[in-house]
């Protein structure tokens, strides 16, 4: 373990590190544009310079690709390292737009930060900028905008390096070098493109789902898990920040997921998510079902939770086929509080595959596209082919649930979050919240539990099924 | 006379780049000689005896390259011959290719012994046309006679050599950008460490040498390394392959003994400046060094040594010859154009600052210059020195404040009058 | 592109083994002459037979100046325009190019005989001013020669 000296504090490095990763896991800042813990060193955007010390005098060099040797000395703000950062931002602004104001990235943008911190004078060029392409569909989801773009190349490095699509390239050379895709339209199939959209560390890369939508200081993210795939992804859901709740506009937005991120996990995900991941508004925002009905006709929330309490309390053989989308909480509150009125519970898987998506590979995406069938299994068994034949109440929980397939003459108790044609078929139906209005945690498949927090309130309406579990196992006997 | 010569020892003929002819000259016998007598490092130890510094550029000891390599390190090493030869004013290599490309084979046969290398490859800029043609059919003459492929002349040394040919990119002389290059990619230089002779083409070690410093190998191992030292200068010894061009008489490629002085170089070898014209300044070597007024460089021997105490190089050996009358403010015009267009744009300072020179400059030429404007180009320069992933960015630095510094006046007229103090062109032939 | 295979196949020999992505380069001088440009088709071509990125070929092909996407006039007229042609008369004779064949640099006379092009550093400064016709450079032009020359191209 190598000691070094970082602006005179002693550091222990690992013996493979830079001066660069020693500085940043010792607490040190030093600023980086092209660096990436994930990535290969490129080493092309020079901010990261510090000025090692030797007896001979002292030299500078960028830090990202200088190898730690026992008893070295660096500085990492000496009035040359100053220097030569301003001279550097100064030439990344150079033929930058410098339009925050009109930037999706503004308010998250590494090279705004740098210019506040490391440079703050305004250019000392008088020509004008080399004009680049605005608005270059990188691929259906990406925008890039070529002027912003300082050529960093880490979204270049990503698709080489950890998607192994190796769909993007830089062309033509010099100032007018091009970020651009294959043209055989590759990067439109890489389900991990969207992760170029955070490694950007300026405005070039923009998801056209947000474009336009929201600056980022009225939003807030609130940690969550990707329901996508058992993998269950660490993610965060971008949504209006309460003070500053739209009333005028589309009062929607205040309860829309604005964007989905991932949330660093070296356990489940690393910095990455993909795709599907990025789209889970598609599945949350559905049209919901706020309506508690008996037989299609609407009713009280009270009055639906009294029938299914009658009709479990009355059924000789009841089963239970619980959601793979629930949460560990939920599933533990029905085991509780439910299951020993129920002859049987089995686990339901929620979704299939949709059409045309990834099934599996090796880096992320699972086969198995719902959240917690792990955590629904520690609990109960997977379902048989068929129901047994005396079955006559089923409760369903969750999507995905067969009704053509059910026994004959079988009542049914539907807990639902969407709207779907067999929420009026079912006996009794019960609107339950979603994902993002509670906490709770899933388990995904290699055992790691993650945990959610809710964006936004549930409406009166809407049944919590933790909460409705203990109501619907409640000792207390209704009359007959 | 420029002294001895190691190189142009022979007259150069219509048959002269044969083998044939080679062999005639005592061509591949220095090949058999050190296959038969010689251990690998003991040919290193000769080329580091000698003394032979690099002649790409930035005259680095040979020997100390090759001692880089381990030879027992298990690993493939490759060896490769830089004949990129991009540095505007640079020909000289050519010179070798067209008329001695077997002595460069064999040269590189006797490294790849000394290095242990299976494979070595010549990468040669893409417009060289003759030059390359000249090189592949000495390629297939040597290996028809055995001089390449398996078990060479009977030894247990096999090697195998490739001529690969650029496509039109400045930066891939430069021995990184090669190296990437010859993996089929963009020309981007890599950063240091690690270094080449560590992991080079793809990550295994990799020596890469001008063209003129491996032609030198032959000779110095045929004569040892005691004879080369006798030539030139204590600290650059040898000769050098000088191309000179510009405003000289008689503009080639001329091989001088390291000492020998500029000034009889001018009146005797190039016979005078264009037209007899004064002296301006001379660039001594490739654009990329920093030019010499007369007065600077008339009283200096052609010696690397010399050049770099007087703030400049021999560098490529690329002598550019400028006469009085000649615009300086185009000139440097030219300049910036060409390393603006040859920028890879992979690192920062080196893609915007180049743009940025050369659109000040245009401005300038262009009679819209500004009070500020030659501040700026010394700002561009200074962050081009030293913070860059090549030596370009420094380069095209050094290159551009030496003429500031030394013709401050003419861009101080152009950006007061909007007009040259020279007529504005470069050309002073026809006048 | 798949009649150069053979042709492909013997220049690989050449390479050590794994060097696959180091035939880009000389694949694509290869088709570009056969072809006179390297069209879409051998880039996937290319890259299937490789085994390499097909980005990797675009990029090199957007790289290298030599490498051109689109066909060209019969008669690519090159001019260098360095330093030490510019000293000895390449810009006057960039201006007679430009006027003898009516076109810019970059641009193709409407016969499709002549491309025009500048070109920074042929390597034949000592010759100056040069000027490349397709593979074949002519040194010390003048105006008068490049008339010649150009009225003996068809």
């Amino acid at each position: 373990m190598p000691e070094i000296f970082i602006d005179g504090r002693a550091v222990q490095a690992e013996k493979d590190q830079t001066v660069l990763q020693a500085a940043l896991a010792n607490g040190i800042f030093i600023p980086y544009f092209c660096w990436h813990p994930q990535l290969s060193v490129a080493g092309n955007c020079r901010i990261c310079v510090v000025e090692v010390e030797a007896k001979g005098g002292s030299w500078l060099d960028i830090s990202c690709n200088m190898p730690v040797s026992e008893g070295m000395r660096v500085r990492t703000d000496s009035e040359e390292v100053r220097a030569q950062r301003k001279a550097i931002l100064q030439f990344i602004t150079l033929n930058h737009p410098v339009d925050c104001g009109i930037c999706d990235k503004a308010g998250e943008c590494t090279l705004q930060d740098y210019h506040y911190a490391y440079n703050g004078a305004p250019s000392i060029s008088h020509d004008p900028k080399v004009r680049a392409t605005k608005f270059f569909d990188l691929s259906r989801r990406i925008l890039l905008d070529n002027e912003r773009c300082i050529l960093c190349s880490r979204c270049v490095r990503f698709t080489r390096e950890i998607s192994k699509s190796h769909a993007l390239g830089i062309e033509d050379r010099g100032d007018h070098s091009l970020v651009r895709p294959a043209e055989d339209g590759c990067f439109d199939d890489d389900p991990y493109s969207d992760n170029v959209i955070d490694l950007c560390p300026v405005g070039a890369l923009l998801a056209k789902s947000f474009l336009y939508k929201a600056r980022v200081w009225y939003l807030r993210p609130t940690p969550s898990v990707c329901p996508g795939c058992e993998r269950g992804c660490a993610v965060n859901l971008w949504h209006r920040r309460p003070e500053w709740q739209l009333n005028a506009l589309d009062p929607r937005q205040n309860t829309a997921i604005a964007r989905v991120t991932p949330r660093e996990n070296p356990a489940v995900n690393g910095p990455w998510i993909c795709n599907k991941g990025r789209d889970l508004a598609a599945i949350f925002e559905r049209a919901r079902a706020e309506q508690a009905m008996l037989k299609g006709a609407p009713v009280g929330l009270a009055e639906a939770i009294a029938a299914a309490r009658r009709l479990i309390e009355a059924a000789r053989h009841p089963v239970a086929l619980v959601s793979n989308w629930g949460s560990n909480e939920e599933l533990a509150a029905f085991k509780r509080s439910l299951a020993g009125r129920f002859s049987a519970a089995f686990v339901k898987i929620d979704r299939q595959p949709d059409p045309g998506e990834r099934l599996e590979d090796d880096f992320l995406i699972k086969r198995d596209k719902n959240p917690n069938t792990a955590g629904a299994r520690a609990l109960f068994d997977d379902a048989p082919a068929a129901l047994p034949a005396a079955t006559d109440l089923v409760l369903v929980w969750g999507e995905g649930g067969d009704f053509a397939r059910l026994p004959a003459g079988a009542k049914t108790i539907l807990l639902g979050s969407y709207l779907a044609p067999e929420n009026g078929h079912a006996d009794v139906f019960i609107p339950v919240s979603i994902q993002t209005e509670r906490r709770g945690s899933y388990t995904n498949f290699a055992g790691v539990v993650s945990t959610f927090e809710p964006c936004f309130a549930k409406k009166p309406a809407v049944a919590d099924a933790e909460a409705l579990f203990a109501q619907l196992g409640a000792e207390e006997r209704v009359p007959a | 006379m420029a002294g001895t010569k190691l190189l142009m020892t022979f007259p150069v003929t219509a048959t002269s780049h044969t083998l044939a002819d080679y062999r005639a000259r005592g061509g591949y016998a220095t090949l058999a000689r050190v296959l038969r007598e010689m251990k690998p490092e003991d040919v290193t130890k000769e080329v580091t005896a000698s003394g032979l510094q690099g002649r790409g550029g930035a005259a680095f000891p040979v020997g100390r390259k090759w001692q880089v390599v381990h030879l027992d390190d298990g690993q493939p090493h490759y060896l490769c011959a830089n004949a990129d030869e991009g540095e505007p004013g640079t020909f000289k290599d050519r010179w070798i290719l067209e008329n001695a490309p077997h002595l460069l084979l064999e040269s590189m046969l006797i490294a790849s012994y000394a290095l242990q290398v299976r494979n070595a490859f010549v990468y040669i800029r893409g417009e060289f046309d003759l030059p390359y043609r000249r090189l592949a059919a000495a390629v297939e003459e040597a290996y028809g006679a055995g001089y390449f492929g398996e078990r060479i002349l009977g030894s247990d040394f096999s090697c195998d050599v490739v001529v690969y040919r650029g496509a039109g990119s400045y930066v891939c002389g430069e021995a990184s950008a090669l190296i990437t290059s010859i993996e089929g990619k963009r020309g981007y230089p890599r950063n240091r460490p690690p270094r080449l002779t560590v992991r080079g083409l793809y990550q295994k070690p990799t020596v890469i040498n001008n063209v003129e410093s491996l032609a030198n190998i032959t000779g110095i191992i045929a004569n040892g390394a005691e004879a080369f030292r006798k030539v030139g200068t204590a600290k650059a010894p040898g000769t050098r392959l000088l191309s000179v061009s510009g405003h000289v008489e008689r503009p080639g490629v001329y091989e001088v003994e390291s000492g020998y002085p500029f000034r009889d170089f001018l009146r005797e070898e190039l016979g005078g400046v264009l037209g007899g014209r004064a002296l301006k300044a001379v660039i001594p070597g490739g654009i990329s060094a920093k030019v010499l007024t007369a007065a600077e460089i008339e009283p200096l021997a052609l010696d690397q040594s010399v050049f770099e105490a007087a703030g400049s190089t021999l560098g490529s050996g690329g002598m550019i010859v400028i006469a009085e009358g000649t615009c300086m403010v185009r000139l440097l015009q030219v300049m910036l154009r060409f390393y603006h267009h040859e920028s890879c744009g992979q690192c920062t300072p080196c893609r915007e600052g180049m743009g940025w020179m050369h659109r000040v400059i245009d401005r300038i030429v262009a009679g819209q210059g500004r009070p500020e404007d030659v501040a700026t180009l010394y700002h561009v320069s200074r962050w081009n020195d030293g913070t860059t992933i090549c030596g370009m960015g420094d380069a095209a630095g050094y290159a551009t404040t030496a003429i500031l510094d030394k013709f401050r006046d003419e861009f101080d007229y152009w950006i007061a009058n909007g007009r040259s103090k020279h007529r504005g062109v470069l050309e002073v032939g026809n006048a | 592109m798949k009649h150069l295979v053979p042709e492909f196949e013997r220049l690989k020999a050449r390479f050590p083994a794994g060097f696959e992505s180091s035939l880009v380069l000389p694949c694509l001088r290869r088709i570009q002459e056969d072809r006179g440009f390297v069209a879409d088709s051998d880039i996937a071509g290319l890259a299937a037979y490789l085994g390499v990125p097909r980005i990797q070929i675009e990029e090199a092909l957007s790289f290298y100046t030599q490498f051109r996407r689109k066909p060209i006039g019969r008669w690519h007229v090159q001019a260098c325009r360095n330093v030490s042609c510019s000293m000895r008369g390449a810009e006057r004779l960039i201006d007679h190019l430009r006027r003898r064949l009516g076109v810019a640099p970059g641009e193709t006379t409407p016969d499709g005989r002549f491309t025009l092009s500048t070109v920074e550093c042929l390597g034949s400064c000592g010759t100056a001013p040069v000027v490349m016709v397709n593979d074949a450079y002519h040194e010390g032009m003048t105006a008068e020669k490049i008339d010649a020359l150009l009225a003996g191209l068809e």
